[in-house]
């Protein structure tokens, strides 16, 4: 409290001092609010289209067997507790929010190390009857190797984004981008 | 330690450097506002092409430069190289394939000519070739224009929906030039999908729903269902307009909508042999759809028809609008990890299964028309054919409804089946109060089953002469066509380039 209350400006420079901390308050408002912030704390895989970027990665999501079933973070985050769940959420949002905001993006976007972990353990949640089924398995040699040393989309490499994934790839694509910000009636005062 | 205010009194430097600070941040903050804002207004422009032409333009070409893959692929519907078991794109003359087609329509222009619809692209090319439309002037109203072409939305917007359906079908001949094109499914602003046809909405709200409440992947198959359902001719809403309507109002299913169609007494036609007021289905593809197993799954049309493909590093939607069975590995084989063979073999089999029903369903009702018309000639009282008459047109219904919508043995085999299981049990019932009638007439025999073995025979045992509606549509195509493109094009001269 005793670095609080030297932070107290003298009775003449109080009101110059609200003002410049609403103008501070009222831009990191504004920030808050253009760019959806809200939006992330939730799971609809709209909010990933914040960033127009991942429109590939959309729109070969919602033409792929796994729209039915499946929203961006069922297999982007962690799902073994919600501490880790919003932990991973946010480092990666994060870094993503700063690439995108230094416009410094790669053409082509691969997934990360901590990211491919987090899918892969996801792959195995959905479908762990398919790689634990004794019917389905043959066992040799190299059985144990073959189980972990690959990760599933070694072998199904279109699952569900295709192989190629540019941010050129889908020209046109019709998906949930965020419109302008500016509301209606605020438009037509303005025209 | 002093206070802030006191160092600054001694170090006014201090003082200073906190403004400088601050402006720093808040610069910096407005800066960090303004990339968001950017970067957001990219998103904007990155997926919106920029058009220069009017959502009022028709023409195909025009639109090419901007969407080179969507326009080669669209141009694939010209192909009729492909024939499935029952259906594909090759031109298929259903009368010739089951001419008791002909005596099931008779009366009706259907018994004149009904060759299965090629591809989008040769839509205004085959209402103009069919003999159902006839010569000048036409038996057809303009309302068959409606879902032809991206001229339709263009006239539509000078003259409302009620003044387009209005006159003759040759009346706008003139100004319907270009087949099944952009605009009819996007909007030319965004190429956003759109309903540009007012009927479907018109529906809608008769439902008490909202389209534009649509979402876009029920859009993928809302654009569709502009044309691709079950609609009738109004004619008691506006004087002298066949006012285009989707009997929608109590629901979708085939009772739904006969139950509406019996409430304000209509009918498409009166049978020329059972006098019987007949329903004519047309193609109740989306209705049926809706009740089968890959909607409940959360499937659009285009899903199927349309799906994604992969071209030198691009995704988009492929446009050759087809049979699934002509390119299973991007439409079935997203979901359904078998071999091609396989699931060709899965849709074969439930389009034989329904077939083979729908099949005796048809002789019956061959039958029942027959008989109806031996009962007539015998002397029958319109007080002794009633009921018979409303069996027939209830059964033929059921039958039209699941043989009009070419997919809807495959798109619910379980729904279709069942309505053409009602349907037989129609047809036999108008054939038992039919024998009871005829006893009571003095023929207690078999009434002989027409030999209808070719459409020839058949048109002949109706009584059309086809060499004079030949010679007519003939006389039509050398004479009045080419008019109509040479109009058609002087006005597309005035358009934007």
């Amino acid at each position: 409290m005793h670095i609080l209350q030297k932070l107290i400006p003298p009775d003449r420079w109080k009101l110059p001092v609200i003002i410049a901390g609403a103008v501070f308050s009222g831009l990191s408002l504004y920030a808050f609010w253009i760019s959806n912030a809200p939006s992330y704390l939730g799971d609809k895989p709209e909010t990933c289209v914040n960033c127009h970027i991942m429109a590939p990665q959309y729109a070969t999501w919602s033409h792929s067997s796994h729209r039915e079933v499946t929203h961006c973070n069922d297999c982007h985050v962690p799902h073994n507790n919600v501490v880790s769940k919003y932990y991973f959420k946010a480092k990666d949002g994060l870094r993503h929010a700063t690439i995108f905001t230094l416009r410094t993006e790669p053409q082509v976007i691969f997934i990360k190390d901590a990211g491919k972990e987090v899918v892969h353990k996801n792959c195995i949640r959905c479908h762990r009857d398919l790689i634990t089924d004794s019917r389905l398995m043959g066992y040799n040699n190299i059985t144990q190797e073959n189980r972990e040393s690959r990760e599933c989309w070694d072998c199904h490499m279109e699952t569900p984004h295709g192989s190629v994934n540019s941010l050129s790839s889908v020209p046109w694509a019709r998906v949930p981008l965020p419109l302008s910000p500016v509301p209606d009636w605020l438009d037509k005062l303005v025209e | 330690m002093r206070s802030v205010q006191e160092i600054i009194k001694e170090r006014p430097w201090v003082g200073w450097i906190i403004f400088l600070a601050t402006t720093v941040v808040v610069f910096l903050l407005g800066m960090l506002a303004s990339s968001i804002i950017e970067r957001r207004a990219e998103a904007v422009f990155a997926y919106t092409p920029e058009i220069k032409y009017p959502e009022t333009e028709p023409r195909l070409d025009v639109w090419k430069d901007l969407f080179p893959r969507e326009y080669d692929t669209y141009l694939k519907t010209a192909d009729t190289g492909f024939r499935s078991r029952y259906n594909g794109s090759a031109q298929i003359d259903m009368l010739e394939e089951s001419p008791r087609m002909v005596v099931l329509w008779a009366g009706y222009s259907f018994s004149k000519d009904y060759r299965q619809g090629r591809g989008h692209l040769h839509a205004v090319e085959d209402i103009r070739n069919t003999l159902r439309t006839g010569g000048v002037p036409s038996p057809q109203p303009n309302t068959c224009w409606t879902c032809k072409s991206p001229d339709v939305p263009r006239v539509m917007k000078e003259t409302g929906a009620a003044g387009f359906y209005s006159g003759t079908w040759d009346t706008k001949g003139k100004e319907i030039i270009n087949p099944i094109g952009c605009t009819d499914c996007h909007d030319a602003k965004t190429m956003n999908l759109r309903i540009s046809r007012p009927a479907l909405v018109e529906a809608f709200e008769s439902r008490g729903i909202d389209i534009s409440k649509a979402t876009h992947q029920e859009m993928r198959s809302l654009v569709c269902a502009q044309c691709h359902v079950e609609y009738y001719f109004n004619k008691q809403k506006i004087e002298g307009v066949q006012y285009l309507t989707f009997p929608w109002q109590k629901g979708m299913s085939t009772e739904d909508m006969e139950s509406y169609y019996d409430e304000m007494e209509f009918s498409d036609w009166t049978h020329a042999l059972s006098r019987a007021p007949m329903l004519k289905a047309q193609h109740p593809d989306y209705e049926v759809f809706l009740t089968g197993v890959h909607a409940s799954r959360g499937i659009s049309c285009a899903d199927c028809h349309m799906p994604f493909i992969s071209e030198g590093g691009q995704k988009f939607t492929d446009h050759h609008l087809q049979s699934p069975l002509n390119n299973v590995a991007n439409s079935c084989q997203v979901c359904h990890r078998e071999e091609t063979d396989r699931l060709i073999q899965d849709v074969y089999l439930r389009q034989d299964k329904i077939i083979e029903n729908r099949d005796e369903l048809e002789k019956l009702l061959v039958r029942c028309h027959v008989e109806a018309k031996t009962a007539w000639d015998l002397g029958a009282t319109e007080n002794q054919m009633k009921d018979i008459l409303q069996c027939i047109r209830k059964a033929q219904w059921r039958w039209d409804f699941s043989a009009a919508g070419h997919g809807n043995s495959f798109h619910s085999p379980v729904e279709t089946g069942r309505i053409i299981t009602r349907g037989i049990t129609y047809a036999l019932e108008a054939r038992v109060l039919l024998a009871r009638v005829l006893a009571s007439l003095g023929n207690n025999r078999e009434v002989p089953y027409p030999d209808i073995s070719t459409k020839a025979k058949a048109q002949a045992f109706i009584g059309l002469d086809m060499k004079k509606l030949n010679e007519e549509k003939n006389a039509f195509l050398k004479n009045v066509v080419p008019r109509w493109l040479r109009e058609g094009q002087e006005r597309e001269e005035g358009y934007l380039k």
